[in-house]
């Protein structure tokens, strides 16, 4: 009955509030689940859109365009604590701000609107803001990205860009995922609250909500050669994150927190800390596959806790039709005892050194071989984890990734 | 040329008549700490004078002045003080004083004086405050923020050593106090008006890395002394590393009471209870 009701005020809420506004629907939920890479499932908090849909990690992408007036019809189907959502860097007016005693909080089977507009291309953050330490470690949170109105630019009068991909980072430390944290008190009639949290040592370190083997083929840096490709970052997290991008891809860093830097930055590497967003130009004249690196800084130590590693694949040139395109592909990718290499027409028969490194930068196993079309690769009883196979051509050398389980 | 040169003259002389010599006496205290959740520990500050604050004295000089110091040690320790960029580091015997003498002749500058002693054991434990040469004096707001780990103040105010590498701070402070009690402080509470112009000096004088998200607005960085390619950014959020001082300016567009706080959301906190850290709140009327 509850269920129907709450359909019905939906419907009726999005009929009334999509006259002359982009209207977009987010459902705040507390009974999120969350498969690790470790095969473990946590309890988490989370933004969906759809009613019964379990609130993925981290949530909705939501794009708008420059200057559009903005409503967000929030609501919170969770009992426990009330959620909000704080569009972090879109400076709204403080009625819309998400900050539980200076706006509204939304209560379990209630919706409120946010209502702005969003001025600045770039990219932005949303997130609870009611015991922000607890409900952002859980889940609540997304990307927000604001695009000019010719969406092949980076902004009016930036820059132009043939592809894009959005990464976000974040921690999860499990023991935060406890209902004796997640479940927390709260007094509405407060403006304060006095709410435990406990220490904070993340054994996970997420990419758009993945990690280690869970990011082959999720998620990558993909584009073509002579094109340029617009990367949005945002952290999210706790800890402090090192971005490095391999020189071939001619990385340049060219705004941060929805603001356009007034002198670009040429560099491979780029950090960001906790709240920040930056946008990152690649320019790779050379079709390249290989990887970029993120680490993990502990705030606190300066200890870089982890590392994760995207796949960086450069395929084809932009505006060519290219029939060699794939110049290495790994099959299977997660692999145990073997892994078949496959190569592009134009590599068969080139005389190559096949090796591959492990976290540690310790080459494990190396062959030369004449490259045929499917070349096999015993992988023996290394141990599982993540590894690079590096592969030396007459042609040049390519990288991928391979992860042994 | 004649018309040019009485300018220059004039210029020049108004310019000389605004700097000077500025006596300033910092007493180096040993106290006890009282946190916002009334749990206590060890801490020294530099204060104007005998009595132990948590909040270190605040120097603001004009350019062109000379700063003449005396500190005096009033701990039973031998300490040390050094102004970064600035000083080599002295070192005062306890009870005793130095003196020193220092010219400031960037505008719109900011850096901070500490205790260099015993691989910054001594700065950990509060000893550390801020220099600030503004070039207007209007609309000015001063975050000394800092991190402990109240289990290794005993430790850090005698000079004892740690292992930084375990380094996990519960109290988290700016200009000495926590939320909610950081609102009380004028000099840090950002009061002021739609159109003003807003300059917020920020120096991390604790040993962690902050990440300080701005509700609201953004603001652009007039001064960063590690990474002077960051002037001129305009952002919502900043990192600020240890030692660090930054210089923001802001306008803003609308009223409204936003939060600023950290965003490493774990150092918002005190004793590990949310929300009880570097958070507080700016008016804008």
């Amino acid at each position: 009955m509850m269920t129907r009701l709450i359909y019905t005020i939906l419907a009726l809420s999005i009929g009334f509030a999509s006259i002359g506004q982009t209207i977009h629907q987010l459902i705040g939920r507390n009974t999120g689940s969350k498969l690790l890479f470790d095969g473990n499932t946590i309890r988490t908090f989370g933004f969906a859109q759809a009613f019964g849909e379990n609130p993925p990690i981290p949530g909705p992408t939501l794009t708008f365009t420059e200057n559009d007036s903005i409503s967000l019809d929030f609501w919170n189907i969770s009992q426990g604590a009330p959620h909000t959502i704080h569009l972090h860097g879109l400076d709204v007016n403080q009625a819309n701000d998400g900050v539980p005693h200076l706006s509204f909080e939304v209560h379990h089977n209630e919706h409120g609107y946010y209502r702005f507009r969003a001025p600045h291309p770039g990219t932005y953050l949303y997130h609870c803001h009611v015991v922000s330490s607890i409900h952002v470690q859980a889940g609540m949170y997304g990307l927000i990205v604001v695009k000019p109105a010719d969406t092949s630019m980076t902004w009016t009068d930036g820059y132009e860009y043939q592809s894009d991909v959005n990464l976000m980072f974040s921690e999860m430390d499990t023991i935060w995922h406890h209902d004796s944290v997640l479940l927390h008190d709260y007094d509405t009639s407060m403006s304060h609250h006095m709410i435990p949290i406990p220490i904070y040592t993340p054994q996970h370190f997420l990419i758009n909500g993945l990690s280690e083997q869970q990011l082959v083929d999720k998620v990558e840096i993909h584009g073509q050669a002579n094109s340029s490709i617009y990367v949005r970052m945002a952290n999210i997290g706790y800890l402090a994150n090192r971005i490095t991008f391999p020189a071939a891809v001619n990385a340049k860093i060219i705004d941060s927190d929805g603001r356009p830097l007034p002198t670009p930055e040429v560099s491979d590497v780029l950090e960001i800390y906790p709240g920040e967003r930056y946008g990152v130009l690649l320019d790779p004249g050379q079709e390249y596959i290989g990887t970029a690196s993120v680490e993990f800084i502990n705030l606190n130590t300066g200890q870089v806790d982890n590392q994760q590693v995207l796949d960086v694949n450069i395929e084809g040139f932009y505006g060519v039709e290219d029939p060699n395109r794939k110049p290495l592909r790994l099959v299977p990718n997660p692999a145990n005892t073997e892994v078949q290499i496959y190569v592009s027409p134009k590599l068969i028969g080139e005389q190559s050194t096949i090796e591959l490194m492990n976290i540690s930068g310790s080459i494990v196993i190396s062959h030369n071989r004449r490259l045929v079309e499917a070349n096999s690769v015993n992988l023996g009883q290394l141990p599982a984890g993540v590894y690079t196979l590096l592969l030396n051509t007459e042609s040049g050398a390519f990288s991928q990734r391979l992860i042994i389980l | 040329m004649l018309r040019a040169t009485i300018a220059l003259i004039v210029l020049c002389t108004s310019f000389l008549s605004n700097a000077e010599t500025v006596h300033h006496r910092l007493h180096l205290n040993a106290g006890v700490y009282t946190a916002v959740d009334t749990t206590t520990f060890p801490m020294a500050s530099f204060n104007w004078t005998t009595t132990f604050e948590a909040q270190n004295a605040r120097i603001t000089l004009e350019s062109g002045d000379s700063l003449s110091l005396t500190i005096v040690n009033n701990d039973s320790i031998k300490h040390g003080f050094k102004i970064k960029d600035k000083t080599s580091g002295e070192e005062i015997a306890p009870g005793d004083s130095i003196h020193l003498t220092v010219f400031f002749d960037q505008e719109d500058y900011a850096t901070i004086y500490y205790d260099h002693l015993n691989n910054s054991s001594f700065r950990a434990a509060g000893l550390g405050g801020i220099i600030h040469v503004p070039s207007n004096p209007e609309g000015l707001f001063y975050w000394n923020i800092k991190d402990f780990q109240k289990n290794w103040a005993s430790q850090l105010v005698s000079g004892e050593s740690v292992n930084w590498m375990t380094y996990y701070p519960d109290y988290f402070t700016i200009n000495g106090r926590s939320n909610p009690h950081i609102n009380q402080d004028s000099m840090a509470r950002v009061v002021g008006s739609v159109g003003e112009t807003i300059t917020i000096v920020i120096a991390n004088t604790g040993s962690s890395v902050h990440s300080i998200h701005f509700h609201g607005y953004h603001a652009e960085i007039t001064y960063s002394s590690l990474n002077s390619a960051h002037i001129g950014r305009s952002k919502d959020t900043f990192p600020i590393k240890s030692m660090e001082t930054l210089i923001l300016e802001m306008v803003p567009d609308k009223p409204g009471e936003y939060p600023v706080h950290d965003h490493n959301l774990s150092a918002v906190s005190a004793g590990g209870i949310y929300p009880n850290g570097m958070f507080l709140t700016m008016l804008i009327q």
